[in-house]
């Protein structure tokens, strides 16, 4: 992303997306703010979730853990005090202490997530292949049984409520914006090149230098705090969630919409979660039933998920590295000498 | 132009006397009521009923002429079982479908991300089979219940169990992967104690689980054994939990909440299931009370199916509740709705008599107590129970 660096360009785009996100709510209907409200968060999750899987190769399938480890760790810390008596009789006096703001609820959340990243990290990634996906996995289930037994502090499966409910639009799309901007940064640096060259070829990789094992801990540690925060921001932003928000549902369409729009790209991730987004969002309104010409088509509920499915396995037949493959999107697309290469004739009109 | 200018106006008159003023109120728009029901996901098998069950209760509303003589309309949108969805449902019902009022929803923590919304925009909404009694307190003045609270049925469940049974010590078996089954268990042991039962202990398991040989092992190395055990379950559980009861030689009666009310007790649990019971919000048989007859064969009628459990005749009352709530109101006005549905008093519904009383938005019901014998169910009680533990 930064490698075609033209960093005016770039803060540009980043200006022109947090001023869109001020603007959107005074003119969009609440309803289409709340859908890209989610769609910031989600992309936060699958562009953090992409600098793991697709940088290191890592393929983690636990990514929601630490969304659900940074809800959690928002949520207790930013009750207000007399609300967390009340809801949280038996917490620990050294969590009871503990008052954060907005801001600072969602770094915690985030701190929490790249600890326990990291502490679980460390046995974890000397795994390779489908041994990691399954460890990991084991890390989602071990994660969701904690937050269900440790009563005291979660409330157990009870629903986890009266969080204060912060997160606008400007928040999720500036945090989305510094999500992009930090995990491109280092995906551009030569860390970057070095994560990429551990997934191409350990051994060659290790060969030369690269430690094997610190680089995945580090990309898996770094994903874990941008998930960890983006949960943060998730929690402020229902308000109300229990252990099950965060399950195999979540981990599936997290997946879905980073293989859609191609694992190895954080900008690809980006657009995945776009497109997946739109498609269901569409689809929603669509299956509620409506006429078109006079005919009239019926309600189908469910119509969403299948037609979701269909688009997953048409990407895998036709792309199966996703939309955009290796490649990132990118501001040089924009100029008129990219245009001049690919569409000659348009352009000397 | 000319010649388009008659054409116009002969159509128009066509209009005026197609349309006259005979039919002027059916010209009038219809009443569209916000309905929001997970009708995928995991809570499918209990809004979709419920769905069915409040159009039905549409349609009859308009064949005998509509409320304040317009048309009813449900603006139905899936929940899809989530969170996020689910608000964003919410906010569209109310922003571009401007419904004046919101009935749906099963699960306790679906309707605390619906509830927020609704009433910030003032909008009153009717939780259709939550049964958390302390949902109206954490929502606000807008939210009503059309369930009883777990409050009461696991106050019945205890007090059918002291009193009809005469067990006088009981076992507790929950499923700590829910809301619903963690609060009826507390409810029920405050209940059951208060009443003069004495707990003979507590075990756990959690959703999901198949075998539950070491719970039932500890319950029958039980010295002296229990006289009846209290499962709080989900429905998925609890065939197979009887099952493996039976199976380990444990005869004991078996007492829950309901959810147990979906057909896989019996589907699952066999004949083994003899000598479970459970409370729930409506005895949904061919041989009950005459409304519920009623209400089976129209159900039956329109879905091709019998009514699958009481979440049915739960949207059915919650359409019939707000419809009546509208007529009193004399207006689609929210904040008259809201004066009006908290006034409800006595409304007969399918699943019982439903009132809200000094401003407490959970109806006093009374709760059924339904016996299974030879894989059958039938009424084993219908309790209003004395002592109520609080929210």
């Amino acid at each position: 992303m930064a490698r075609d660096a033209d960093p005016a360009l770039h803060v540009a785009l980043a200006g022109a997306a947090m001023a869109a996100a001020w603007l959107a709510p005074q003119v969009l209907p609440d309803h289409v703010t709340r859908a890209l409200i989610v769609f910031a968060l989600h992309a936060i999750f699958v562009v953090s979730l992409a600098f793991t899987n697709g940088l290191t190769g890592v393929f983690s399938l636990g990514h929601v853990a630490f969304v659900a480890l940074g809800a959690y760790t928002a949520g207790i810390t930013a009750l207000a005090p007399a609300m967390q008596v009340a809801m949280l009789p038996k917490l620990p006096a050294v969590l009871a202490a503990v008052h954060l703001g907005f801001v600072a609820s969602c770094l915690a959340g985030g701190a929490v997530a790249a600890v326990v990243a990291l502490v679980v990290g460390w046995p974890i990634l000397r795994l390779s292949g489908h041994y990691v996906s399954v460890a990991t996995l084991g890390l989602l289930v071990i994660v969701e049984v904690t937050l269900v037994n440790a009563k005291d502090i979660t409330r157990g499966a009870r629903t986890f409520t009266n969080v204060p409910t912060d997160t606008t639009l400007p928040w999720a799309v500036g945090a989305l914006v510094l999500t992009l901007v930090v995990l491109g940064r280092i995906a551009a640096s030569p860390t970057g090149r070095a994560l990429r060259a551990v997934r191409e070829d350990p051994i060659a990789a290790a060969s030369i230098g690269i430690g094997v094992r610190a680089m995945r801990l580090l990309a898996f540690t770094v994903a874990a705090f941008f998930a960890g925060a983006g949960g943060g921001l998730y929690a402020h932003y229902l308000g109300s969630f229990s252990p099950a928000t965060f399950g195999f549902p979540l981990t599936f369409l997290l997946i879905a919409m980073l293989v859609v729009g191609g694992m190895r790209s954080l900008t690809g991730a980006l657009v995945g979660t776009a497109l997946v987004t739109l498609l269901s969002e569409l689809l929603r309104n669509a299956e509620r039933g409506f006429a078109i010409g006079g005919v009239e088509v019926p309600a189908l509920f469910g119509a969403s998920q299948i037609v979701l499915g269909l688009v997953l396995i048409a990407v895998m037949v036709f792309r199966p590295s996703g939309l955009l493959g290796d490649a990132e999107l990118s501001v040089r697309w924009l100029r008129p000498s990219r245009l001049v290469v690919s569409r000659p004739k348009e352009s000397s009109t | 132009m000319k010649k388009v200018l008659p054409s116009i106006a002969a159509l128009a008159a066509a209009a005026v006397l197609a349309f006259g003023p005979a039919t002027a109120p059916a010209q009038q728009p219809p009443i569209r009521l916000g309905a929001l029901f997970c009708v995928t996901g995991g809570l499918a098998s209990l809004d979709g009923p419920a769905l069915a069950g409040a159009k039905l209760k549409v349609a009859e509303l308009n064949a005998a002429g509509g409320v304040l003589g317009r048309k009813l309309e449900l603006v139905v949108l899936d929940g899809k079982s989530d969170a996020a969805t689910i608000a964003t449902a919410t906010s569209q019902l109310i922003g571009s479908d401007k419904v004046p009022m919101i009935v749906g929803l099963s699960d306790s923590d679906h309707v605390l991300a619906m509830g927020p919304i609704g009433q910030k925009a003032g909008i009153p909404m009717v939780a259709v089979g939550a049964t958390s009694p302390k949902l109206p307190a954490q929502v606000g003045d807008n939210l009503f219940m059309a369930s009883f609270g777990d409050n009461v049925q696991a106050a019945a469940g205890a007090e059918y169990l002291l009193k009809k049974l005469g067990a006088k010590t009981a076992y507790v078996l929950y499923d700590t992967g829910t809301e619903y089954t963690t609060l009826l268990q507390e409810y029920f042991k405050v209940a059951y104690e208060k009443g003069g039962g004495k707990l003979a202990g507590t075990d756990t398991y959690k959703s999901g689980d198949t075998s539950f040989t070491a719970q039932i092992t500890k319950i029958k190395a039980l010295r002296p054994a229990p006289q009846a055990l209290y499962i709080s379950a989900m429905p998925d559980e609890i065939g197979v939990i009887v099952k493996q009861l039976r199976q380990a030689g444990v005869k004991l009666p078996v007492v829950g909440g309901d959810g147990y009310d979906t057909p896989l007790l019996v589907e699952v649990g066999g004949a083994a299931a003899d000598g479970v019971a459970f409370t729930t919000h409506s005895y949904m048989a061919p041989d009950g009370s005459a409304p519920v007859k009623k209400f089976i064969a129209a159900y039956q009628a329109a879905n091709k199916a019998a009514p699958e459990n009481a979440f049915a005749a739960l949207g059915y009352d919650a359409v019939g509740m707000a419809a009546d709530a509208i007529k009193r109101a004399g207006s689609v006005e929210p904040a008259k709705i809201r004066a009006a549905l908290a006034a409800t008093s006595g409304y007969a519904g399918v699943s019982g008599s439903i009132s809200y009383t000094a401003g407490n938005r959970v109806p006093d019901k009374t709760v059924a107590v339904i016996g299974v014998k030879a894989k059958k169910l039938y009424l084993a009680a219908e309790i209003k129970p004395a002592f109520v533990p609080a929210p």
